[in-house]
C-alpha cells in the first residue's frame, strides 16, 4: 500500500496489553506501525480501546506488556518524556484539558514543561494562538469561552508543543457544524504541513473523506487496518466493529447499480466530487 | 480559510453583551457565557474587564495591602474616608466598573459589619445608663454620642480596608494575584493548589448547574423533602465526578510533559514611574493627614 520503498515507521507499537483495575483487558495485543505524514482515522465503538491506546501511545498509561518505539528508540521508563514531547493529544473534553486560568497561560503550559527559554515559549504561544485565530482571547479566562473556542484553545495547546504526531480524541463530538468545519480546515492545514495525525471518530462520513488510512478497534484489538475504502466495503469488518457505512459510499454504489454512473472505481468522498463525476 | 474564521466570529458576536476594556479586544465583545453563578463569578468577571487590569499586578497588590494596613494602623476616620474615596475613584473612574455594581459589591459585607459594630455602639444594662437609653421592660438598651462615634469610625475603618481590597480584586484576575504571591516566595505547593482550585471552582460550578437542571427537569425539587434528598444525591455525585475529573485532568497534564511543577507563562507588565509616584504620594498624604488630625 505504501509503495515499493517502505519508509521507516515513526511510531512502532508491538503487542500492547493494558488492563484497568477491573481486570478486563482494554488493550488486548495491539500492534501497529505509524509512518510520518499519515492521516489516520481510528474507528470503533465506545469502549473498544481507542482512548486507552492513545494514552498508551503517549506514555501516560504504562502498558502491562508490549513495546513502543519512537523513531527507532525503544521507549522505557527513562525516555518516556520523548514520547510525550513528540506525540500530542487533543482530548475529547476541553474542560478536562484546560488547566490554566488564561488562554495564554494555558497554551504556554506544554512549552514551559519542555523547559524552553522564555523567549521561545512566548514565540510559540503567539504562533499557536495566531494559528488557531484566537490571539484576541489571549488574556481571557477559559470559563468565559464557548465550547468551540475552548476546542481551539486545546488544539493551540498541542500546536505550541510542535509535536510530530497529533492525536485528536473524538474532536468532532460536541461541535456545531460551523466549528466542525473550522476543525476540518485546521486539519487540512496541519496535513499540508506534513503532520502525522490520528483521529478517533464515530463520524464514518468524516473518516471516509478525510483519512488515508483507517484502523478499526473492537474489544481491545485492531481488527482491520487499511484504506477507508477497503474497510467500509468489507461487510465482515463493519459487522464485527458495529460500524455504519459512509453515506457517500452507499450513494455511489447505488448510482453504479442503477447504471447512472460507470463503475470506474473512482470513489467520490464528498458531494462536490460526486457532482463532478456526474 | 479566512472566510470561515470571519463567519465564525460573526456568529458568536451576537451572543455577547459586555464590551471589554482591553484595547486589543475593542472589536470583540466579551462573552458572558458561564457568568450565571451569582456574585462570586461576577467579581472575577469585573477583574477581567477592568481598565486598570494592565497595571503591574505586584504594584496593585502591594499598594492595596499597604493602604489596608495604613487604614487599620493609623486608625483615623479622616484617613478612612480618604481611602474610601480614593479607592472608589480608582475602581470606578480609572477601572471603569459601573458605580452601581461597585456599590452593590461593597454592600455584600454590610450585614456583617452592622451586626458586629452595633454591639460596640449599643450596650445592655439593668440600670438606666448613658446619654440615650431605651427601656425594654426587663432592662435598658443604652448608648452615648461617644459610643456612636466610635461605631461609625469603626465602620469607616472597615469600609476603607474593604475598599482597598476590592480595588485589588476588581482589577486583578486571580491568576495574577497568585503569580504575585509566587514572586513573594509563598510555598510552591500552596501556589499550585490555588491555581488548580481556582480553575476547578468553575468546572465544578458548571457540573453542579447541569446536574441541578437535570434533577429539576425530573421534578427533583418539587417539595422540601425531595429537594433535600436531591441535594444529597447531587452532592455525592459531585464527589464522584470530581474524583473522575481529577484523574482525567492528571492524564491531560501528563500528556503535556507535566513532571511535578505547574509552570505557566506570565506576562510581564511594566510598572510605570507615574503610578509609583502617585502611589507613594497617596501614602505620604495619608500619613500627613493622620499627623495633622491626630
Amino acid at each position: 500500500m505504501k509503495g515499493m520503498i517502505m519508509p521507516k515507521p515513526i511510531l512502532k507499537v508491538r503487542d500492547l496489553y493494558y488492563s484497568y483495575g477491573n481486570g478486563d483487558a482494554a488493550l488486548d495485543g495491539v500492534s501497529v506501525d505509524i509512518y510520518a505524514g499519515e492521516k489516520i482515522a481510528v474507528i470503533g465503538s465506545n469502549g473498544s480501546g481507542k482512548s486507552t491506546f492513545f494514552l498508551n501511545a503517549n506514555g501516560v498509561l504504562k502498558a502491562d506488556h508490549g513495546e513502543i518505539s519512537y523513531q527507532d528508540t525503544l521507549i522505557n521508563k527513562k525516555n518516556v518524556k520523548e514520547l510525550r514531547k513528540n506525540i500530542g493529544i487533543v482530548f475529547q473534553d476541553a474542560d478536562n484539558q484546560i488547566i490554566a486560568s488564561t488562554v495564554m497561560a494555558e497554551v504556554s503550559f506544554g512549552p514551559m514543561n519542555l523547559k524552553l527559554p522564555k523567549k521561545e515559549v512566548i514565540e510559540r504561544v503567539e504562533e499557536a494562538l495566531a494559528y488557531m485565530n484566537i490571539s484576541d482571547f489571549k488574556n481571557r479566562p477559559p470559563h468565559y469561552l464557548s465550547g468551540g473556542e475552548k476546542k481551539r484553545v486545546t488544539i493551540a495547546d498541542i500546536i505550541a508543543m510542535k509535536s510530530d504526531i497529533i492525536i485528536f480524541d473524538e474532536p468532532t463530538a460536541a461541535l456545531d457544524p460551523l466549528n466542525a468545519q473550522m476543525l476540518e480546515d485546521v486539519l487540512a492545514k496541519l496535513g499540508s504541513e506534513g503532520k502525522t495525525m490520528l483521529i478517533s471518530t464515530h463520524d464514518v462520513d468524516f473518516a471516509y473523506r478525510w483519512a488515508e488510512r483507517a484502523i478499526v478497534f473492537a474489544q481491545g484489538k485492531i481488527v482491520a487496518d487499511g484504506t477507508p475504502l477497503e474497510i467500509f466495503r468489507n461487510k465482515a469488518i463493519l459487522e464485527q466493529a458495529n460500524l455504519k457505512r459512509p453515506a457517500m459510499l452507499d450513494v455511489y454504489e447505488m448510482l453504479v447499480e442503477k447504471e447512472v454512473l460507470k463503475d470506474t472505481n473512482d470513489f467520490p468522498t464528498s458531494p462536490q466530487a460526486l457532482r463532478e463525476l456526474l | 480559510m479566512e472566510n470561515i474564521w470571519n463567519k465564525w466570529t460573526t456568529i458568536i458576536r451576537p451572543k455577547s453583551k459586555n464590551q471589554t476594556g482591553h484595547s486589543c479586544d475593542k472589536t470583540h465583545r466579551h462573552h458572558r457565557a458561564g457568568h450565571k453563578h451569582g456574585q462570586g463569578s461576577a467579581i472575577d468577571f469585573y477583574a477581567y474587564i477592568s481598565n486598570i487590569r494592565h497595571w503591574n499586578p505586584a504594584f496593585k497588590v502591594t499598594f492595596s495591602v499597604t493602604i489596608l494596613l495604613l487604614c487599620i494602623i493609623l486608625n483615623s476616620p479622616y484617613v478612612s474616608v480618604a481611602v474610601i474615596l480614593a479607592m472608589a475613584y480608582l475602581t470606578v473612574v480609572k477601572g471603569g466598573i459601573p458605580l452601581h455594581e461597585y456599590l452593590s459589591i461593597l454592600m455584600i459585607p454590610m450585614v456583617f459589619i452592622l451586626l458586629s459594630t452595633i454591639t460596640i455602639g449599643v450596650d445592655f444594662s439593668n440600670q438606666s445608663l448613658g446619654q440615650y437609653n431605651l427601656y425594654l421592660g426587663f432592662g435598658y438598651l443604652y448608648t452615648s454620642q461617644a459610643k456612636l462615634m466610635a461605631m461609625v469610625f469603626l465602620m469607616l475603618k472597615v469600609f476603607g480596608a474593604i475598599s482597598a481590597m476590592e480595588m485589588m480584586t476588581l482589577s486583578t484576575p486571580s491568576t495574577e494575584i497568585i503569580s504575585v504571591l509566587r514572586k513573594a516566595h509563598v510555598p510552591k505547593l500552596i501556589i499550585e493548589l490555588m491555581n488548580l482550585i481556582y480553575r476547578y471552582i468553575f468546572i465544578l460550578l458548571d457540573v453542579y448547574a447541569k446536574m441541578k437542571n437535570s434533577a429539576d427537569s425530573r421534578q427533583g425539587y418539587c417539595d422540601f423533602k425531595t429537594s433535600c434528598y436531591t441535594f444529597g444525591s447531587v452532592a455525592s455525585n459531585m464527589l464522584v465526578v470530581s474524583l473522575k475529573k481529577a484523574n482525567a485532568y492528571y492524564s491531560a497534564m501528563e500528556a503535556r510533559c507535566y513532571d511535578g511543577d505547574l509552570l505557566f507563562l506570565e506576562e510581564d507588565k511594566k510598572v510605570s514611574k507615574v503610578q509609583i509616584i502617585f502611589g507613594a504620594a497617596f501614602i505620604v498624604f495619608l500619613i500627613l493627614l493622620w499627623i495633622v488630625t491626630i
